[in-house]
This record gives C-alpha cells, structure tokens and sequence, in this order.
C-alpha cells in the first residue's frame, strides 16, 4: 500500500477474464492458508507443520506482522520442549539450532525486502532470545555473527536507515555480552575504523559521519581522556573535514562540520568531544575557521555552504565573546548573507529572518 | 463547498497543473472495492491505517461524506481485541500503531462515545492498552507485548491518549526525557538515541514535544535549519541528507516546520508544484515522485503537505495530529 519508487505503468483495459479468474484463484489459495494457520494457533497447534505453513504465509507476505507473532509462540513452545533433553549442553545446542535455522530463514526475505520493520523486529527478537537462553559466550557467537551480516547488508545499501539502527543495536548488545579478553574498548575501535571505511568508500555518506560523531566521543570517554588528548582528537577531525571539504558542495560534510562547530558553542559544548575549552581556546579556533572556510570560496564562490558556515562562525564568536554585532564583523556577515539570497533562493525567508535579527 | 469542479491553482507562480481532485475521491472510495486483486488481501495488515489515511484525505478535499459512516465504525470496532488496543484488521493483533489510527478515525467520525456503547471497555480501557505499553525505566513506548522500541510509538501515544483525554495515566516527563536523548547536534532526532536524525523521527518527537507542552526543549533555528536544507532543487523535500525527495516527507518535514513556526522557510510554491507533479492525473492518486506508482499513504500525505501550505481549496489541517483542524479543536477543547 506504500509503494516506494515503483514506476507507475497504466493497466491497458480491464483485465482479460483469464487473468482475473488467475487472480482469483491466487486469492483463494493465499486466503485458505492464512486461513488454516489461524485455525492452528487458535488450537495451540505448535508443531512443525504450523511452523511450516507460517513460513510460507510469510514467505507471500513478509508484512503480516500478526503471523510474526505466531510465528514466535511456535519458536517459545519449541524452546520450553528443548528445555526437557537431558543436559544443559543438550538444551542449549537444540536451542541453538533452532534458532540458528530460524536466522536462517529470514535471510533471503531480508535481502528482497530490507526495509520491512517487521523481519528486522523478528530477527531482533530471536537474537534477544538467545541471550536470554543461552550459555553468554554461545549468545555472543550469534551477535558477532550479526555484525558481520549488517556489515554485508550496509555495503548494499549503505544508507539504509535499519541497517545502521539496527547496528548501533547489535554493537550495543555485544558491549552488554563482552568477554574479558575483548573489552569495550576493542568494540568501539573497531567500529570507529569500520565507519572510516564508510566514509573513505563514500564522502557524503552522512550516516557513517554520524556514526563516527558518536564514537569519537565514546572512545574519549571510555580512554578517560585528559582535555589535551581530546584537543589533539579535534584538531585531527578538523583537520579530515577541511581536507573533505575540497569537494565544498556536498551537505553531509557541512552537517558533519557542524557537528564540530558546536565545540565552540558554550551552550551545547557539553555534548561535544571537547567540552572543557577555554572561550579564548574557542575563539581562536573560530578564527582559524574562518580563515579556513575563507580560502575555500577561491573557484568556489557559488557554493552556498561556505557563505553560510563563514556566517555560522563568526555569529558564534559573537555568542561567545557576549557581544552584539557590530562593525566590520557586522559588515562582513552582510555581505555573506547576500549571496547567500542570491544562492539560495528556495530559503529566501529564512535568510530574511536571519537578516532581520542582525538588523533589529 | 468550495472546490466542486473547477480547477484549483497551485500557491505560487510556478505550476499550471491542477490539483484532480475528483480523481482523488473516486480513487479513496474505489480503494475497497478491489477484493478481486491479490494486492489487497496482500496489504491487510494496513487496514486500518489506510482507512485513516483515507478518510483524512477525503476530509481535507473537503468530502468528509464519502466513506459511509455506520460502516466505517463498524469496521473499527470490529478490529478492537481483548486487551482493548485494535489490530490492522479483523484478528489481527493488537498493536499501538493501529490502536492510533482507530482512535483518529473515531475522533473523526464523532464516534469516541461508541467506545463505550459497543466497544470493550470503553476509551479508558483502550487508554490503558497504550498506558502499560510505556518502559517505566526510559520513558520510551513500545509497539506491542514483543517490545520493539521507536520515538513513533512515543508520539502515537501521546496523540492517541490526548485526544481520548487520557494523557495523565502516562509519565509524561519521562517520556520527554526520552525524546531529549534522542536529540542529535543538528538539533534533529532519531529513531533511538545515538541514531541518526531523520525527518519522520523529528516530526514524532516534535508533535510529542508539542502535546507534552514542551517546544521550549527545541532548537527551534538549528533545526529549522536543518529542516529547511530538506528541500531540494526540484521543490520536493527529502527525509535526511543527500537522499531522494519523497512526496511524503512534505508531511514530515512540513509539520515539523509548522511545529516550530519555520514553514516559510521553504518554498511553499515550488513544493506544491512537486506534490502536483507526483499526481496520477488519470486514475487519481498521489506517489512518492513523479511518475511513481501511487497509493493511500501518499495520497494522504501529499494532501496532507497541501493543506500545510494553505493550498488554494484543501481543508486545514492540525500540524501535530494530523486530523482536519475544526476536528482537532473541537476534540481538544471538551
């Protein structure tokens, strides 16, 4: 019903009465197998045959959340049977192996449908019950195994936004589950160069940019890192955008500049990966960036991004100086914001607002 | 009414194509009648949310009539399961997702009281099937019993349980504190904290922020900023950075806009003409983009974004609940 980007083709006539009587027979098999699965689970019918006829129904038509569910009534009543084999090893492995198929199984439909809430909901849940019935270095077999799965599903589509939400999920459950010989820190280095990987195999990829704002910050903390490790940190960072930045058109790299910008920013500082900086600290690094972003506008001058990133910082140099605009500054952002209007005509009204504000 | 035939021109000068709107209606009331096609058996598990979709849209083209009445309660009411939240359909399992959507659909219709005369328990039993879907711990609001946690749930409860008048069986700034940690430096928010921001999520975190009372806790100009970058050359909007437009984040990003008193930072006029150009202007309905093939949760929301722009001949709509707004007012002032 919420077709993304399928081209849209126009039915020639009605249908022949063939291909409707085709239909209709498609309808009555589909129908008769939901049908006879809700018959099975109002029975409490838990058996392989259920399982088997719930596959297929899903296979049809992975949507169904509701048949996901029964799907995982039949998977807990086949658990609690495991649980009565002779030995803890024994339950463990047949739980394991159902699980292990179960994965399996969602493998293909994740691959034709990979943005299906309801098969990332599924696969989540049945990861959850292996650390919830497994030995934890059994569970951690089958995190790490996903990680390496949503590795392979993000290089498809290293957009997707269930992959990477579904990642930040798996990292943070294998945290939970670390072994002694890995800790933390192994975790979150790894990721830290698998997001540079992303990143090095595609600028503008925002969601590793994203990612890589994150666990910058977690490294630092989970490093107790003195206010001089994190100053080196961000000098490195600023040091990477600006070189990115020799392509000026691209929007993820500002928003990821941003990011950083908000260092300088005594309001927010805090939440940023050098949060004890000193405002002269801050305002010299504010004008180093304007600098900078200065130099960028050479061959560049219609790349709307600079004029506005030239405004964003010398605006908060301002803030943290405690000063109203004035003189040469002023002028100077003026000027900016010119071009700006004149670049960026589809946020006319936002720059007139801003103007507004400058003039008041 | 003040649409009936003629045509309807486009805000701002760029568009001469027509908002179809008969074609829209006939499309919505045709939706129903395609039981022939494996597609609609296939789509169940939408029902009920296509069902508001639909209805939304019929009321903001200004025919609230179409759908019959009785009916449409009946099949509400008909998708209601013991522990009182609704299923997309008929035996389907409850979930928050269409619990939302009957709730909208009632509020509607002016059907809330039916709750009490044929439903399970009236609306606080329904009330209390989203209240015991809250984590006390975070905050946060789950789907259903299995657990999946998303800033979607948190909003559709706080949509739900305010137009049921319900609002306080919940903790509510708990569940703000949960949106806040979902904030990003962009000043957008994602599914989880940590995620990435995404327009459908700040829309959700927005209108809970709104219900909640607490837009003070937004950055109104960082996100706006962040908002108004959505849009592209083409006058669509996308959903996050260096993504394809989608009529439908008209919706989403839009509301969000509206939210935050930020809407005229885009160009209404070049997004009405993108929302036109993703019309089937034969068979009626709307699609993510041109030439997309279209259906119900476009439609709607395309609409949805007309209305936002105050388009020539489209009903106003409420930017937080997504309901016509003489609805929403008469709703919330009870």
């Amino acid at each position: 019903m919420a077709a993304h980007g399928i081209p849209r083709y126009t039915r020639l006539g009605e249908r022949t009465e063939e291909a409707r009587q085709q239909e209709l027979l498609k309808i009555e098999k589909y129908q008769k197998l939901d049908q006879s699965v809700r018959d099975s689970i109002a029975e409490h019918q838990y058996t392989p045959e259920t399982l088997q006829k719930i596959t297929e129904l899903l296979t049809s038509n992975p949507e169904y959340y509701t048949v996901w569910n029964y799907r995982r009534q039949v998977l807990r009543s086949e658990f609690s049977r495991a649980a009565s084999a002779d030995s803890d090893e024994a339950i463990a492995g047949q739980i394991a192996t159902l699980i292990k198929n179960d994965l399996l199984f969602l493998i293909p439909l994740l691959r034709s449908f990979p943005k299906c809430y309801w098969i990332w909901n599924y696969r989540t849940w049945l990861l959850d019950e292996a650390k919830r019935l497994l030995p934890v270095s059994m569970a951690r077999k089958f995190w790490q195994e996903e990680l390496a799965l949503v590795g392979k599903m993000l290089s498809l589509d290293s957009r997707n936004f269930h992959g990477w939400g579904y990642r930040l999920f798996v990292v943070e459950t294998l945290r939970a589950l670390k072994s002694e010989e890995q800790g933390e820190k192994g975790i979150t280095w790894t990721e830290f160069e698998y997001a540079k990987k992303m990143i090095g195999a595609n600028l503008s990829n925002f969601s590793a940019w994203h990612y890589r704002t994150k666990l910058i910050q977690r490294l630092l903390t989970e490093n107790s890192a003195s206010d001089e490790e994190r100053r080196k940190m961000l000098d490195d960072e600023l040091d990477l955008i600006h070189r990115a930045l020799c392509d000026p058109y691209d929007q993820s790299l500002w928003f990821y500049h941003q990011n950083l910008m908000c260092t300088f920013d005594p309001s927010v500082a805090g939440q940023t990966l050098a949060p004890n900086l000193s405002d002269s600290e801050r305002l010299d690094y504010l004008r180093q960036e304007i600098e900078e972003i200065q130099d960028m506008l050479d061959g560049a001058e219609d790349c709307k991004y600079i004029y506005q990133a030239l405004i964003d910082c010398t605006v908060l140099s301002w803030k943290v100086e405690g000063r109203e605009p004035s003189g040469e500054p002023k002028t100077k952002v003026l000027g900016w914001l010119s071009e700006l209007k004149k670049l960026d005509p589809l946020r006319q009204q936002r720059w007139l607002d801003f103007e507004q504000s400058l003039c008041r | 009414m003040s649409l009936a035939s003629g045509p309807t021109k486009a805000v701002g000068a760029q568009s001469n194509l027509n908002l179809r709107v008969e074609r829209h209606v006939d499309y919505i009331k045709k939706l129903d009648s395609r039981r022939d096609e494996l597609e609609y058996w296939l789509t169940e598990h939408l029902r009920l949310n296509g069902v508001y979709w639909g209805l939304t849209a019929l009321h903001l083209l200004g025919r609230p009539e179409t759908l019959p009445r009785e009916e449409t309660i009946n099949f509400v009411l008909s998708c209601q399961r013991e522990n009182g939240g609704f299923g997309a359909a008929p035996g389907h399992d409850a979930h928050m997702l269409y619990t939302v959507s009957a709730v909208q659909i009632l509020v509607m219709l002016d059907a809330v009281d039916e709750l009490e005369k044929r439903g399970l328990g009236g609306k606080e039993k329904v009330g209390n099937f989203i209240a015991q879907l809250q984590d006390k711990e975070t905050g946060a609001f789950m789907g259903d019993e299995w657990g999946e946690r998303d800033t979607r749930f948190l909003y559709g409860a706080f949509n739900a349980l305010s137009l049921l008048g319900l609002l306080d069986t919940v903790d509510v700034p708990k569940a703000v504190s949960y949106v806040q940690s979902c904030e990003n430096l962009d000043g957008g928010y994602g599914i989880q904290p940590g995620a990435e921001s995404h327009a459908g999520q700040v829309f959700t975190c927005v209108g809970a922020l709104t219900i909640a009372g607490r837009l003070d806790l937004v950055n109104r100009d960082r996100l706006g900023g962040w908002l108004s970058e959505r849009q592209v050359d083409n006058g669509g909007l996308n959903g996050r950075p260096e993504k394809l437009p989608d009529a439908c984040y008209s919706w989403w990003v839009g509301a969000s806009l509206a939210m935050i008193d930020r809407l005229h930072w885009i160009d209404g006029g070049k997004l009405a003409a993108f929302i036109l150009r993703c019309q089937d202007p034969e068979a009626g309905g709307i699609g993510d983009r041109p030439g997309s093939m279209v259906d119900v949760f476009h439609t709607h929301f395309a609409i949805a974004g007309l209305s936002l722009l105050k388009f020539d001949g489209v009903q106003e709509v409420d930017p937080v609940y997504c309901l016509p707004r003489t609805i929403t007012m008469k709703c919330l002032s009870r």
